[in-house]
């Protein structure tokens, strides 16, 4: 499995409205329930919120990967989001986040998760992408940008 | 008479369906070829290895994810041991840790393999893909013949064409 399997133009979001992380994240994961028509919000949501609650996945340079493992969802989702303005995230480098990868699968895909997350982790981590994403105007600039 | 020019097939698992469908076309193979099978499942330790020191898993989220591998590595290990017994095909299970292209190049080499039986690619949907897939990465290196398994319909009617050979009862794995 590779990220273009699994990144979706309506499961991208250019820009978030909201101005805080659980807002962000409650964005993101409404996103998801309502495309997919998913029945389990709270579910999902707490998850997501408990992974948080461990410790933050704000990393570096405005990106964060929230993550959970659920049996909420039958497959793995990602959702991607770029907020208006950067918002306080608890980051590595101390950093407010704009740019929001939400990566959710069930506890049967453990390998491709880690496929998943590994893609995101190594794609968002080279410079040139990282210029270019802060160039990104539209949730179609940013699918573009993953599926070019 | 010519050699029997393939007498080891290695297919690898990666819990995926289509990975599963290269396990029943190699299932086929062997048995047309009488070749020796050998399946390999790989933990992916170093990409969460990779995954805790870029910060985003925690160790505790490390340990818990390489324990889901592990059962899942074995489930389906264990399903196409099943799937190989059923068509009178013995099949080497072998599960390794580390990086999945290098440990399939170890394998290879160490069980003097022939061909490599790998399921269908992903679509290329960028040229990043193609840099990031796994399986890409072990078709484009592999140095010996690589049989890529596209169609699970037609796999699945090939494998069923085979004789039973013990009559016994599949479980799902999943």
């Amino acid at each position: 499995m590779n990220l273009g399997d699994v990144l979706h133009k309506d499961l991208v979001k250019v820009p978030l409205t909201g101005v805080t992380k659980n807002q962000v994240i409650e964005e993101l994961v409404d996103l998801l329930v309502t495309r997919r028509q998913l029945p389990n919000r709270e579910e999902i949501l707490q998850s997501v919120m408990d992974r948080e609650h461990l410790g933050s996945t704000g990393l570096v340079d405005g990106i964060a990967i929230p993550h959970a493992k659920t049996d909420a969802v039958s497959e793995v989702f990602v959702v991607v989001g770029v907020s208006a303005a950067p918002v306080p995230f608890e980051s590595q480098d101390g950093e407010d986040c704009s740019y929001f990868f939400l990566v959710l699968a069930p506890s049967d895909h453990a390998s491709a998760h880690i496929e998943i997350l590994s893609a995101i982790a190594r794609t968002t981590a080279s410079s040139s992408f990282k210029r270019i994403l802060k160039a990104v105007k539209s949730p179609d600039e940013l699918y573009e940008l993953f599926i070019d | 008479m010519m050699e029997q020019m393939f007498k080891r097939l290695l297919v690898y698992l990666d819990g995926s369906e289509d990975s599963m469908s290269a396990a029943m076309a190699s299932i086929v193979l062997a048995k047309q070829l009488g070749a020796a099978l050998t399946a390999v499942y790989v933990v992916n330790t170093k990409a969460l290895l990779d995954l805790v020191k870029a910060h985003i898993f925690l160790d505790a989220e490390q340990q818990e994810y390489q324990r889901d591998i592990e059962g899942d590595a074995q489930r389906h290990l264990n399903h196409v041991q099943k799937l190989g017994r059923k068509k009178g095909v013995d099949i080497t299970c072998l599960k390794r840790e580390g990086e999945v292209t290098k440990e399939v190049r170890a394998c290879i080499s160490e069980h003097d393999i022939d061909i490599l039986v790998l399921g269908g690619l992903s679509e290329i949907h960028s040229r990043r893909d193609e840099l990031l897939s796994d399986t890409d990465r072990m078709m484009r290196s592999a140095s010996l013949p690589v049989f890529v398994v596209k169609d699970n319909d037609d796999v699945w009617d090939m494998y069923e064409s085979l004789e039973d050979i013990d009559g016994e009862e599949m479980y799902e794995s999943r």
